[in-house]
């Protein structure tokens, strides 16, 4: 659909050298292999001993320490500087293996000159497709840093200039066609569209936007032409504010990950006393230099610390990225290993579970329900109260007019109340209606009616009650398969909420899970340390009044309302507002931290492995350099498949 | 504390983001380390710590900084 989104990061500079290089280096050694090989298995030899080995040196010269210059340097400085990296092993094994030709034209030694240059080429090559796989390990992300408009149209001093997307100011006014990125943050002034936001917050059906909606930068307009102010830019912009999560989430640890970066920073100097007893050791025992060196140089190219060191930040980079693309930040890389032990997601049910905004749900009334409606609304028209925002909705809904209102008062955290056609309204609840002598105890059936599904608002003249109009939040869509979902995974679901008993309880029973009602704003810490005494708790909620709820879970799932991330607290955070991305984030992580698991086991066993095979003088050099590059390459491919996740994943 | 993100070049292995965050750790008022080898990337925190000081950390390990934020 957006194809334009799609292009691939350009191809660096850097990778374009390395690739030349490598192919340099193979047809330079290509011809040392041919004479390897016609000695080994067919007995010819075109040259004398000598010359063969003058021939080798001379090759594998520039192979070593033209095209391997900065292998050599920085990999023979770590001898001075004490910083090792696993350059200084390659450095060591090619450079001994060099001077072996060298000083078997004086001594009776055997020449590994031509195995040098073989090494240097093949783990120029290995590196080489690592960096290649690291590449399409952070696409996503890149594509992300990508996503933004590069230029956009401003109307100033009356006419319209195109500008570059780094001058837009605050305040321009953005004009944007269809089809086009909106530039950055802003609130529409003029126009109506549809707007695709899936390249940004992984929502999937296009937003309906009107004058005063905002919009984020980086989305696509799609049918109507958008008139927008501009809000945020820069470094404050929705966009920049999810690359700048997914990149700190790049440098945080996960807790499995710091024995293998233990036994990596130790790994250097241990494979260099390793070689040495290795080297020591079989001329000890068999005084056969030429088997010592033989082994020597395989235990110092095969060793690798890089599997290990690439397991988890290759499996994080991937699944980062998938995340980004489905509006899920793993903001902290730690959740990943905590979630999978999890047994409790605790939901905060306004604006998590609900939408967050109150609707009319049911309505009893003793006289014509339109005009109940009517009276309600004229009233409610002139407050600013979310309840009364609802029941003019309701009216506006249902086409009604509104009547003229005098003498208007609100009683706050009561009701309000007005006189139309000289009759006197109240609206209110049931302190509001005691206060203006209005007698419930008729209707106390119907009142348990509404109760159980909302909050009342009672309608009177005078002292004579009209009707109940119900209002309640309403469930967002997908709240209930999502738990069910949950379910099926094993996990017990529970929602905290600010609501009556009854109300909490209806709401429960439609969802088929457990409640804990009249929860306030500040209880609701204590109530996810209660329920961590039973087992490891992921919370769910707005990131705005339940941050510390959020914190004190072993997982703290904040989610965002689509244009807005609050959003400090979160351990992980959904960008988007729909439900089901909880669901998605458990999949996610759970397959992230298993596939972390695999890699460390095979980088391990790896070296486990192939360290002993080598110090037994079995392994040839030239394997076990093409063994140590694919151990790394390995990882890191194993880390890419983690995209298939996405198909699993709404 | 503030947070400081060094660019840095010529990291290819996980060695090298070990080498680096050991590097860094040393240089007075640097609090935390952390060294991204996929995003070539180290975040710092640190309070009173000099770019100089960071800079030449990195080098000292035998890398090369493109920029300091």
């Amino acid at each position: 659909m957006h194809n334009h989104s799609h292009e691939k990061p350009v191809e660096d500079a850097e990778m374009r050298s390395a690739r030349k290089k490598m192919w340099i280096a193979w047809l330079l050694v290509i011809p040392i292999a041919v004479l390897m090989l016609l000695e080994r298995f067919a007995g010819i030899m075109f040259f004398d001993e000598k010359i063969t080995t003058i021939i080798f040196l001379v090759i594998a010269f520039p192979v070593l320490f033209i095209i391997g210059f900065d292998t050599m340097k920085y990999g023979l400085r770590g001898y001075i500087t004490l910083y090792f990296t696993m350059d200084s092993l390659i450095a060591l094994g090619t450079f001994i293996a060099y001077l072996s030709g060298i000083l078997s034209l004086f001594l009776d030694i055997s020449d590994y000159s031509g195995i040098s240059g073989m090494i240097m080429a093949f783990f120029i090559t290995g590196r080489y497709i690592e960096s290649k796989a690291r590449g399409r390990a952070t696409y996503a992300i890149k594509r992300l840093m990508h996503l933004g408009a590069k230029k956009a149209r401003v109307q100033r001093n009356g006419k319209e200039i195109e500008i570059s997307i780094e001058e837009i100011k605050i305040g321009d006014i953005m004009i944007v066609k269809p089809g086009e990125k909106i530039p950055t943050d802003g609130i529409i002034v003029e126009g109506e569209s549809s707007v695709d936001e899936s390249i940004v917050t992984g929502e999937s059906m296009p937003q309906e936007k009107m004058k005063n909606d905002a919009v984020i930068g980086a989305t696509i307009n799609q049918d109507g032409i958008l008139y927008v102010k501009a809000t945020k830019i820069g470094k404050d912009t929705f966009l920049s504010h999810i690359i700048m999560m997914v990149e700190e989430a790049q440098g945080t640890k996960i807790p499995i990950q710091k024995f293998a970066d233990k036994i990596t920073s130790i790994f250097v100097p241990a494979i260099l006393i390793i070689t040495v007893l290795t080297f020591i050791g079989w001329i000890f025992f068999t005084q056969n230099y030429q088997l010592a060196l033989f082994a020597s140089i395989a235990v110092l190219v095969i060793a690798c610390p890089c599997a290990l060191g690439l397991a988890t930040p290759t499996a994080l980079m991937v699944s980062s990225g998938v995340g980004a693309e489905k509006g899920i930040l793993i903001r902290k890389g730690e959740a990943i290993q905590t979630l999978k032990d999890t047994k409790y997601v605790v939901f905060d049910k306004t604006g998590t579970l609900t939408i967050g905004k109150p609707a009319v749900i049911d309505i009893i009334s003793y006289i014509d329900k339109k005009k109940l409606l009517t009276f309600a609304a004229s009233l409610e028209n002139l407050s600013e109260h979310p309840l009364a925002k609802a029941i003019v909705n309701e009216a506006t809904k249902n086409k009604i007019n509104l009547m003229k209102v005098s003498k208007f008062k609100i009683e706050r955290g009561k009701g309000v109340t007005g006189y139309i056609n000289g009759k006197k309204i109240t609206i209110g609840n049931k302190t509001m209606m005691k206060e203006n002598s209005v007698s419930l105890e008729k209707i106390s059936k119907d009142i348990v009616i509404i109760e159980t599904q909302g909050t009342p608002l009672f309608i009177a003249e005078n002292k004579k009650i009209l009707g109940i109009i119900g209002v309640a939040d309403q469930l967002k869509p997908y709240a209930k398969e999502t738990i069910m979902q949950l379910k099926k995974m094993k996990y017990k679901v529970i929602i905290l909420t600010g609501d009556n008993e009854k109300t909490a309880k209806n709401i429960a029973q439609q969802l088929q899970c457990e409640y804990i009602a009249e929860v306030l704003p500040e209880d609701k810490l204590q109530k996810i340390k209660d329920i961590q005494k039973k087992g490891m708790v992921i919370m769910v909620g707005d990131g705005v009044n339940d941050a510390p709820a959020l914190k004190q879970a072993n997982v703290g799932i904040a989610m965002g309302t689509g244009t807005d991330i609050a959003i400090e607290a979160g351990d992980i955070v959904i960008v988007r507002g729909d439900i089901r991305a909880v669901v998605s984030t458990i999949i996610l992580s759970k397959a992230t931290f298993s596939k972390i698991k695999q890699n460390l086991f095979w980088a391990f066993i790896y070296n486990i492995i192939a360290i002993p095979l080598a110090i037994s003088g079995l392994l040839n050099p030239i394997i076990a350099e093409i063994a140590m590059a694919l151990s790394s390459i390995t990882v890191v491919t194993n880390s890419t498949l983690l995209k298939k996740i996405k198909k699993r994943m709404y | 504390m503030t947070k400081k993100i060094i660019y840095i070049k010529g990291m290819h292995c996980a060695s090298c983001a070990s080498n680096i965050e050991k590097s860094l750790k040393k240089v007075p008022g640097v609090k935390e380390v952390s060294v991204s080898l996929m995003t070539n990337k180290a975040f710092v925190t640190e309070e009173g710590a000099k770019n100089e000081e960071l800079s030449k950390a990195v080098e000292r390990a035998g890398y090369k900084i493109i920029s300091i934020e």
